[in-house]
């Protein structure tokens, strides 16, 4: 834990205590005895996580009041005028469960999203590569022949997302809000125990810094938080200051993202409009593929593989990557790793590639069902990876910090959960901060915070720890007894319908 | 964890209680009309025995800061306009005035005198009030707090939990509530606070000798001595006030018991077996 004054640290030392100790020495002062700019919350980061947060605070008419504030190091005002041709679409992509999307109705930023670049899914089909046993996630077992298949989750476009956060914190109004864009925190210490004024020796102080072109006599250079909120990502410097250690590791995984286009589909689905998320786990190849819907014809890939095989599959050629990604939804797991290996020819004269004409000669000869349609096309510049790792800080809540999103937990993207693991952070936090306020609480003290952690930890240490565990489960090659346990107990969840139940109750939030 | 982590949690259910008392009227007519367009807070606190002052920040902290304009601040749940807080222990008020300043939203307060240490006794407030007035001119307080107070009150020649009460009902506005919390005296209560908690380390969590058993006070004792209490508080110099003293009067109690791992619960009927908040309304 960081130095702080034993004052801070109240619950923990009784007032008689207390008084025997020297308070408010000005150890940890920093070099300017200036008064800091005083907030009530300050959020660091503005990806959903931070924006969601803050738009939660401005909707709920007890927190509204709260003088907050906001640091992102992009320039917000790109993510505002953010737009794409109704075609394109970006490959950050995030599936937002029920939960997510009842957070955002709540707070007024729903209303703000696109939703013609959303699409809602009603299917997932996932399978083993390996094996072949496979489980369908449906609502079909709770909803009745005569309505509509329920949502199992939502795709949305996570600039889609940032930027309805952004108008629904706009329409809040200007008043008792910061927003500092194209701006860095360049440096976090306690505050000063101030002569003539409070005493914030155990107040994070922030200096900011404009990053590239922002006006610099715009910035105020010092802000004082209530409420420190670390919504900056895995290497969060709010983390940092607050000494909070985290656990992890690297995958040695990339996730391949990319927004394709699909062929129409033979079968027409029924009910009519359903819509089906797709997941193959291929454990030779050191992951799953997942194709999921978005408008139209098109789709987003997530590919969890190997670094090498990762960087293989992004030195293809357009046509070259389509045939291996329609490979890994159809073909047996040697035929995979063939292909995984071949030569890329130096000239692309021929008009079919080598991965088309051995996609098609082999496909001739493997059995497969319910596999989603053929990829056609990818877009342009879409194809990106990102390298897959697992953290998750020791607690989330220090003397006036709180840490959301990412800067509490990173976690395997096989069941799309992060952003909702952060979406869930923020609404707890929201709650708690309107808890506190209403009695009279101090929103940064260790007692109106621990309600936070003691919601959030558990929950996204058994959603990360299961992602964790069916990352290893299907990492397994071959026909052996680990893949006939999985399978089997795939089979099994698959037939017993209250235990699927269960599992999507879970899944859902 | 000390014995002031107990104390700090029972506080959200201190502003629960007492948000529960105004809900059925306060000593301010214009709040209690249903058209109410006047939403700001205008309720005046006093925190009888405020100690290191737990209470009393919490409640200065639902004041609206002069900065953010009154009238668009919504109505806090406790309507506090200014709260005065007094203890008759020196150290005590020092170091709740040392914890204040590092809140800068109640050290202004505090710099502005919304929020108000005193270091006297109630009966120094009660004489304040009579300088220059009748004897029985109302109090000036619309809600006044005695949380975890009535249980360290001496009975003798001079002082007795009757008299103390009285003083407490005597600087409160026709109308306005004495709200407060306490321990009655029975057998779970002896084994709880005398037995458990003042054991040695590391069972106990208080000082030997921070609570005596026999003082303890039942809500049967407690509103005979309120009701008693306000008939006293309306005597004049000249004649003496009888039961239309009462008229107007409620009466509330409500039971608590504390959970370890969950914290502080109401929990109906528990009044009689230990913690119990309880409040009582002086008619208009």
């Amino acid at each position: 834990m960081r130095p702080i004054p034993r004052s801070a640290l109240r619950p923990y030392v009784c007032p008689s205590c207390r008084s025997s100790r020297t308070l408010g020495r000005r150890r940890f002062a920093s070099q300017s005895d200036q008064v800091p700019d005083i907030y009530d919350v300050v959020c660091v980061g503005g990806g959903p996580a931070g924006l969601g947060l803050l738009a939660a605070l401005r909707a709920s008419p007890v927190t509204s009041n709260l003088r907050v504030a906001l640091i992102e190091t992009q320039d917000l005002q790109k993510a505002r005028s953010w737009k794409l041709d109704s075609h394109q679409f970006s490959n950050r992509v995030s599936s937002l469960t029920p939960a997510s999307v009842s957070f955002l109705q709540r707070i007024g930023a729903w209303e703000h999203l696109d939703t013609d670049r959303t699409l809602p899914y009603q299917e997932m089909q996932v399978w083993d590569g390996e094996t072949d046993s496979r489980i369908s996630f449906d609502w079909s077992m709770e909803t009745s022949p005569f309505e509509d298949l329920r949502t199992v989750a939502t795709m949305t476009e996570n600039s889609n997302l940032v930027q309805a956060l952004l108008a629904r914190i706009a329409e809040s109004g200007d008043e008792n809000i910061s927003i500092f864009s194209n701006t860095t925190v360049s440096s976090i210490e306690n505050g000063a125990d101030l002569i003539e004024g409070p005493d914030l020796s155990a107040w994070p102080v922030l200096s900011l810094a404009p990053t590239g072109l922002a006006p610099s006599s715009a910035t105020p250079p010092r802000i004082a938080a209530r409420l420190l909120v670390g919504a900056d990502g895995i290497n969060s410097p709010v983390r940092r200051f607050a000494d909070i250690q985290t656990d992890g590791w690297d995958y040695n995984r990339h996730g391949i993202v990319a927004t394709l286009s699909l062929a129409d589909l033979e079968t027409p689905t029924f009910p009519v409009g359903t819509r089906t998320a797709y997941q193959r786990f291929l454990p030779s190849l050191g992951g799953p593929i997942a194709l999921l819907p978005l408008p139209g014809n098109h789709a987003t890939l997530v590919w969890s593989t190997t670094v090498e095989n990762a960087a293989y599959l992004k030195s293809l050629p357009p046509k070259a990557f389509i045939a291996m990604v329609n490979a890994a939804f159809r073909l047996s797991m040697p035929d995979l790793k063939y292909m995984m290996r071949m030569e890329q020819p130096a000239t692309t004269s021929a008009s079919e590639t080598p991965h088309e004409d051995e996609l098609s000669w082999r496909v001739q000869h493997t059995e497969f069902s319910r596999v989603p349609p053929m990829v056609t096309g990818v877009q342009e510049g879409s194809v990106a990876s990102f390298p897959l790792r697992f953290r998750h800080a020791s607690t989330y809540i220090s003397p006036r910090v709180a840490l959301v999103g990412d800067a509490a937990h990173v976690i395997h993207p096989l069941a799309g959960q992060g952003l909702n693991l952060g979406l869930g952070d923020v609404a707890s936090l929201s709650k708690s901060i309107e808890y506190s306020v209403n009695h009279g609480m101090d929103v940064g003290d260790l007692l109106s915070l621990e309600h936070y952690t003691a919601d959030r930890w558990a929950t996204n240490a058994k959603i990360g720890g299961a992602c964790d565990v069916l990352h290893k489960l299907y990492n397994v090659p071959g026909q052996n007894p680990v893949a006939w346990a999985r399978s089997f107990g795939l089979d099994v969840i698959d037939r017993l319908p209250f235990v699927k139940a269960f599992l999507m109750r879970n899944a859902e939030g | 964890m000390g014995p002031s982590r107990v104390l700090h949690l029972m506080n959200p259910i201190r502003h629960e209680f007492i948000t529960s008392c105004l809900s059925e009227g306060t000593s301010q007519p214009q709040t209690s009309s249903p058209t109410n367009t006047n939403k700001n807070n205008n309720l005046h606190y006093l925190d009888v025995g405020c100690g290191g002052g737990i209470f009393a920040e919490s409640l200065a902290r639902t004041i609206p800061s002069s900065s953010s304009s009154n009238s668009n601040h919504p109505q806090t749940p406790t309507q506090a306009a200014s709260i005065t807080a007094i203890d008759p222990t020196t150290t005590l008020i020092k170091i709740a005035r040392d914890h204040a300043r590092t809140d800068p939203k109640v050290d202004a307060h505090l710099r502005s005198g919304r929020f108000v240490y005193k270091n006297c006794t109630l009966e120094d407030i009660v004489a304040q009030q009579k300088q220059g007035e009748p004897e029985t001119t109302p109090g000036k307080y619309d809600v006044v707090t005695l949380f975890e107070v009535l249980e360290h009150i001496d009975t003798n020649a001079t002082s007795s939990p009757l008299s103390f009460l009285t003083n407490c009902l005597r600087v409160l506005r026709p109308g306005g509530w004495l709200i407060g919390s306490t321990i009655s005296r029975s057998l779970p209560s002896f084994l709880v606070n005398q037995v458990i908690a003042e054991a040695p380390w590391p069972i106990g969590v208080v000082p030997r000798g921070t609570h005596e058993w026999r003082k303890f006070v039942n809500p049967g004792e407690l509103e005979g001595w309120v009701q008693e209490g306000l008939m006293r508080s309306s005597d004049g110099a000249a004649e003496r006030a009888g039961s239309e003293a009462l008229q107007g009067m409620r009466w509330k109690c409500a039971g608590v018991m504390y959970f370890p791992g969950l914290g502080w619960r109401l929990v109906d009927g528990s009044e009689d077996w230990g913690n119990y908040f309880w409040a009582v309304r002086k008619g208009v």
